[in-house]
């Protein structure tokens, strides 16, 4: 009778070995990190110091100045930043929807046009909004028309990515439906395609939406209209309750549209 | 064209051969009801009237719109045509102390994102807890960074740091939620066993959670990474270093030949990481099976994410 004593040794598996590319990846990373910290000149000692002793921004925010909420000067601020994502959203996102559909392989069969499209896209999307503003501020002049042309792109940009992100995971049975009963490239595209992605793109729309109207707030910091022109007014004199009193209402704003937006997503899809 | 017509007419052919005839309706066979379409009726032109009204009332000097086209082809014509190669080197610092911004940043967002979103994630922690963590996330993703950025740049000055402050708190609102939606996704196995041997809490995170939810956290941090570079660029503008800077200085100088290097330098430096740091995020999930699959038709799924557009 063998007793538990003399059973073998149970045969363990192997640990698993460290994987080269995670500690890789790790060492990197930190050689990345001490790095950058040299090259931006970063202390934790100048963090701690600088938050710990008075500042005028920090007391600002202690005492917000809720006035701004009732001031007139502030409420036409606040309709422009409105008015410039309307617009914006709508100009931006109804030129979005034709880049989408030119950069798929079904939407456009002629592949150097679509390398081109595909390439547009890329460029637009890779500047920021707001450098899109000072460019438009320089070349158009300051206004809110430089805001509006700077919402545009940068509308176009992210409601393109978007929508061809959705457009990638399309059925393609009623594509081939379309072709097989002879249908044009654009009767195609709109009675096999857009029916599929469009309450996904409304979506999108309205996402965009509440994404320009947080962007045209800090449009104005360069000079291109809306609130962020008050913003910059208030920080350049100095007056922090101002200036916190405005974002708090800023809040308030982007807040309720974006409940409203949510709401109606929700309903869409 | 004469193919196209061709086309056309042996469908109008087709069309008077096949079509069916529509066979006669048998009495009491009801067809099922259009769907109600009135809510899409009344938001579509509730949308039109806003657009509407947003175009007449704007101040904005619409005339200015005709000559805008042409007011930009002259800037970009004066800003490629005076470009100075010596400029090259220095504006190449400036990217890449927007990149180290951007680095510096995302590790401090990492470094408060992933212990926070610990204890967002209700499978770990009781309901209230996740909750006020939850708030704390959803108002530091309330704030644009550049709103930091103007309030950090009088505590520190204009240098960089103001920078990296303002994307590090900037970006620990989204990462937060992010990740405690990839923690909360995990399989309960792993953890139960790691129980069932008698594990202390930490133990279990260390042993049981936190390799189930890495590569994405990783990945995720690399994505965020990405987007922060566009936001540092942009903090810039307003004073916070890095090329940003420079582009502003530029413009505000009419030195346009440095401006048009630089944004040249912008959009290569900026599309050169992408892809760096999109591969190696491939690389990291292609071993594991997603967590949370990014679905874009999810309206609660696709927020956290699509505030990376927002990256400013």
């Amino acid at each position: 009778m063998t007793t538990l004593d003399d059973a073998p040794p149970p045969v363990l598996p192997a640990k698993p070995g460290v994987s080269t590319f995670a500690v890789g990846g790790a060492l990197i990373a930190a050689a990345l990190t001490i790095v950058t910290a040299r090259s931006v000149g970063f202390s934790l000692s100048e963090i701690i110091t600088n938050f710990t002793r008075k500042n005028s921004p920090a007391e600002g925010l202690l005492h917000p100045d809720w006035g701004q909420i009732w001031s007139r000067r502030s409420r036409t601020a606040f309709i422009e930043t409105l008015q410039l994502a309307v617009i914006g959203t709508a100009i931006g996102a109804t030129s979005a929807l034709p880049l989408a559909l030119w950069s798929t392989t079904f939407g456009n069969p002629n592949r150097w046009l679509r390398m081109l499209v595909r390439s547009c896209n890329n460029v637009i999307r890779s500047i920021p909004d707001l450098l899109w503003a000072l460019l438009f501020v320089t070349a158009v002049g300051i206004g809110a028309l430089s805001g509006l042309l700077a919402l545009f792109f940068f509308s176009l940009a992210v409601t393109t990515k978007l929508t061809s992100d959705t457009l990638d995971g399309i059925d393609m049975g009623p594509i081939e439906a379309a072709n097989a009963s002879g249908a044009s490239l654009t009767q195609m595209l709109r009675t096999a395609v857009v029916p599929q992605i469009l309450p996904s793109y409304t979506s999108f729309v309205l996402y965009n939406f509440e994404l320009n109207l947080r962007a045209s707030a800090v449009l104005g910091l360069v000079g291109a209209g809306g609130i962020g022109q008050r913003i910059e007014f208030f920080r350049g004199a100095g007056r922090w309750e101002e200036l916190w009193g405005l974002v708090f209402m800023f809040f308030l704003v982007v807040f309720i549209v974006e409940r409203i937006s949510v709401t109606l997503r929700r309903r869409l899809i | 064209m004469a193919q196209s017509k061709a086309r056309s007419k042996v469908r109008g052919k087709l069309r008077v051969g096949l079509m069916p005839t529509p066979p006669d309706q048998p009495a009491g066979v009801e067809l099922p009801s259009k769907p109600v379409t009135t809510f899409r009726w009344v938001s579509t032109a509730l949308a039109l009237a806003l657009v509407l009204w947003s175009v007449l009332k704007i101040d904005a000097k619409w005339s200015r719109l005709i000559d805008a086209p042409g007011d930009m082809w002259t800037l970009c014509t004066v800003m490629f045509s005076s470009m100075e190669v010596n400029k090259i080197s220095g504006l190449v610092g400036k990217m890449w102390e927007s990149i180290a911004i951007a680095w510096l940043g995302t590790v401090i967002a990492a470094l408060l994102a992933v212990p926070l979103s610990f204890l967002a994630a209700d499978n770990l922690v009781g309901r209230p807890i996740a909750w006020v963590t939850r708030q704390v996330f959803n108002v530091l993703r309330a704030i644009p960074e550049i709103i930091l950025a103007l309030a950090f740049i009088p505590i520190f000055g204009l240098k960089p740091m103001a920078g990296v402050l303002a994307i590090g708190v900037g970006s620990v609102g989204t990462l937060g939620k992010l990740f405690y939606e990839v923690i909360e996704g995990i399989n309960k196995g792993p953890v139960e066993a790691a129980d069932a041997v008698g594990a202390s809490r930490l133990q279990r995170l260390r042993w049981g959670v936190l390799p189930q939810v890495a590569p994405e956290i990783t990945s995720f941090l690399l994505y965020r990474f990405e987007v922060n570079i566009r936001a540092s660029a942009v903090l810039g503008v307003v004073g916070a270093g890095g090329i940003g800077s420079a582009l502003a200085q530029a413009l505000s100088f009419k030195d346009f030949g440095t401006a048009g290097l630089g944004l040249i330098i912008v959009v290569l430096g900026t599309i050169a990481v992408d892809t760096i740091s999109g591969a190696v995020r491939r690389r990291i999930v292609a071993g594991s099976t997603p967590i949370v699959k990014p679905d874009l038709n999810d309206p609660t799924k696709f927020e956290a994410r699509m505030d990376d557009f927002g990256g400013n």
